[in-house]
């Protein structure tokens, strides 16, 4: 069995990571808001690509409004990222590309998943309104509340973690 | 006494001792208890980051705020790690305490940045729909004037001509239909207008009593149609001429007579008119519409000056969109006055309303508006230019100038046009729609007015389907002389034109 791999979870307060996290480790979801500080760490084994096992090490991060005020060392031995902005508030994904791209400088080798969490609260016509802002960047727009595309995200990026 | 407070301190640190695998050699147990040669990174997932940093000598690492949570306890401590070449020393601090409270703080700030950002978003989307709501509403009555208008103007030309009994009894209930519709598409601009802040009200000099007296036929007319009494009552003391928006103080009176006479099958309805005082230039009139119609149930009573209100169940056969008290409500309102309705089911209702007027003296500026009114005979006959690009509203217009004998009408229904027009045509007055094929009115008429002296002052009346106010003063500080909000009746397009020739 290969080693545990470090998943990050990062983004903005109140944009859904812990709930994310919490359906995938759990498959539970409670709309009681509870505020992240430092970082809660859980972990499961999951199997990938046919029957290959693989434990995640999941950090949920405090949520920050700037990802350069990072603790750095949360990151150490970062396999991935999972970048969560949240699709009903437009202050949590206006600078996306800029943060974006601060992860790429500098943790350029490491596998990163954007996705848009809470698509339990928008529509598809407001998808294809925000085409410009989301589509460059996104790689699945989930909803922690009913569980859509949760374990596709975690697998997908476990994949391409091995 | 020293001694006690180190032993106390002792409790919030744990000091562990591993390999460079992660296995424990040694630990205090000062926080929680472990075993030794357990694996450190089976303790908490948290420790499984140390099967790499171990490996490394002589290096310090600090973690700080890690939630560890074990089954029997949830702890939020401070970790350092300094490691060696065959052992690494970790030293955990308890603060859980501290990082609680924190966490309480962090709770409240960020509940209350989410709930103004939503509260922002909130107020972000219904600004976004009433701003669609209002162009919707703008642009819908625009589609609606120019065949209303058409409707309205041929109505009234064919009831001059030579019909029969059927015929007109026909033509009648076409035109009632059609002042409908209008009174309809007012209202629910007006409401339009009221929500967007944009219903300003129009202060000028009137004729009080000339006002009541048209009020008092035209309703009279309705009322006896439907074999109803109308009585009416004015107090003496009414002041002659009062300052005003004339326009909305004749809407109150003929909106609260169309509902008595509407809600009204057998009896009378009395319009009675009192002066209650007057102060500071300013009379208080009192206005009582009394009907012996169907009544309002009193469960009503507070809801019946909403939008959209219509209190009885078979109310789709009466006329009115629902609308009318609200605005009669509002208009009271900003005159600083108040509205009462009391009524009982099959007993009659009887709506009492207090606005404010100012005093006016008989005013010269009055008798030449009142003037205007009246059709002036000329000797010679006026050359119009039309510029309407509606094959439907030239064909009307054309019917009414025409009908008078005293206007040659030229008809354009291109802007480029126009200039060369004006110049090749010796024209007195230019009639234009206010928008044309990608020119507007304001643009064309601030092109008129740079022209030379000869043809620069020749008036300009828009035909506007654009009714706000500001839309109407943009026109004005173009140099349009005169705005006629679509759909109008061929009297009030005589008058203006008429007025604008002088």
């Amino acid at each position: 069995m290969s080693r545990p791999k470090k998943i990050v979870l990062i983004g903005h307060f109140g944009v859904g990571k812990t709930s994310l996290i919490r359906r995938f480790v759990e498959n539970t979801f409670t709309k009681d808001y509870k505020v992240t500080i430092g970082v809660h760490i859980s972990k499961k084994e999951i199997h990938i690509k046919g029957d290959t096992p693989l434990t995640l090490v999941i950090w949920d991060l405090e949520g920050l409004d700037d990802i350069t005020k990072m603790r750095t060392s949360y990151l150490l031995g970062t396999n991935g990222f999972i970048y969560v902005f949240d699709l009903s508030r437009p202050v949590t994904y206006e600078n996306l590309e800029a943060e974006l791209e601060y992860l790429k400088t500098n943790y350029p080798n490491t596998p990163t998943k954007v996705v848009g969490n809470k698509m339990d609260l928008v529509n598809k016509a407001f998808i294809e309104e925000n085409n410009g802002i989301f589509t460059p960047f996104v790689d699945y727009y989930v909803s922690a509340k009913l569980g859509s595309r949760v374990e596709t995200l975690f697998t997908k990026l476990a994949e391409a973690l091995i | 006494m020293l001694e006690f407070y180190k032993a106390s301190q002792n409790e919030k640190f744990q000091y562990i001792i591993v390999d460079n695998t992660g296995t424990i050699k040694e630990s205090d147990n000062g926080i929680f208890s472990i075993d030794n040669h357990k694996r450190l990174q089976e303790v908490h997932p948290f420790f499984e980051i140390f099967t790499e940093l171990l490996v490394i000598p002589n290096e310090t690492y600090e973690f700080s705020c890690i939630n560890l949570n074990f089954e029997t306890q949830n702890l939020v401590v401070d970790i350092s790690v300094k490691t060696q070449d065959n052992s690494s020393i970790v030293i955990i601090e308890n603060l859980t305490k501290h990082y609680n409270n924190y966490q309480l703080a962090a709770q409240g700030r960020n509940e209350s940045i989410i709930n103004s950002q939503i509260i922002e978003l909130k107020n972000e989307y219904l600004l976004e729909k009433e701003k669609f709501k209002n162009n919707f509403i703008a642009n819908f009555s625009h589609e609606l004037r120019n065949p209303l208008t058409a409707s309205l103007i041929f109505g009234n030309l064919l009831s001059e001509s030579a019909l029969n009994a059927e015929q007109k009894g026909y033509l009648n209930i076409i035109k009632s239909a059609n002042s409908d519709l209008k009174q309809k598409i007012e209202d629910i601009l007006d409401i339009a207008k009221i929500e967007s802040g944009k219903l300003a009200l129009n202060t000028s000099v009137f004729s009080l009593k000339a006002m009541l007296q048209d009020i008092v036929t035209q309703h009279k007319t309705l009322a006896t149609n439907k074999q109803l009494e109308f009585v009416s009552n004015f107090d003496t003391k009414l002041p002659e001429f009062a300052e005003g928006d004339a326009y909305r103080i004749k809407q109150i009176f003929d909106s609260l007579l169309a509902n008595a006479i509407d809600f009204t099958n057998s009896g009378r309805i009395s319009l009675h008119v009192s002066l209650n005082y007057t102060r500071a230039q300013k009379a208080n009139l009192q206005v009582k519409v009394i009907d012996t119609g169907c009544g309002i149930a009193p469960k009503h009573h507070d809801t019946i000056f909403e939008r959209f209100m219509k209190i009885e169940p078979d109310a789709q056969s009466h006329n009115g969109s629902g609308l009318g008290l609200a605005i009669v409500k509002y208009l009271i309102t900003e005159m600083g006055g108040t509205i009462r309705l009391d009524s009982s089911l099959n007993e009659g209702s009887t709506f009492t309303c207090n606005f404010n007027v100012k005093i006016s003296s008989y005013n010269s500026s009055l008798k030449h508006e009142l003037l205007d009114k009246q059709t002036p005979e000329r000797s010679e006959k006026q050359h119009i230019l039309l510029l309407e690009d509606s094959e439907l509203m030239q064909l009307t217009l054309l019917k009414i100038l025409a009908a008078t004998g005293q206007f040659y009408v030229s008809i354009i229904s291109k802007g480029e046009d126009l200039i060369s027009n004006i110049i090749d045509k010796d024209v007195d007055l230019i009639l234009s729609s206010n928008t044309i094929q990608g020119f507007s009115i304001a643009d064309l008429t601030t092109a008129i007015r740079s022209l030379p002296r000869e043809y620069k002052k020749t008036p300009v009346i828009a035909l506007s389907t654009e009714a706000y106010k500001q839309d109407i003063k943009r026109f004005k500080k173009a140099g349009v002389t005169d705005v006629i909000i679509k759909p109008f009746d061929e009297q009030t397009l005589l008058e203006r034109i008429n007025k604008a020739l002088k």
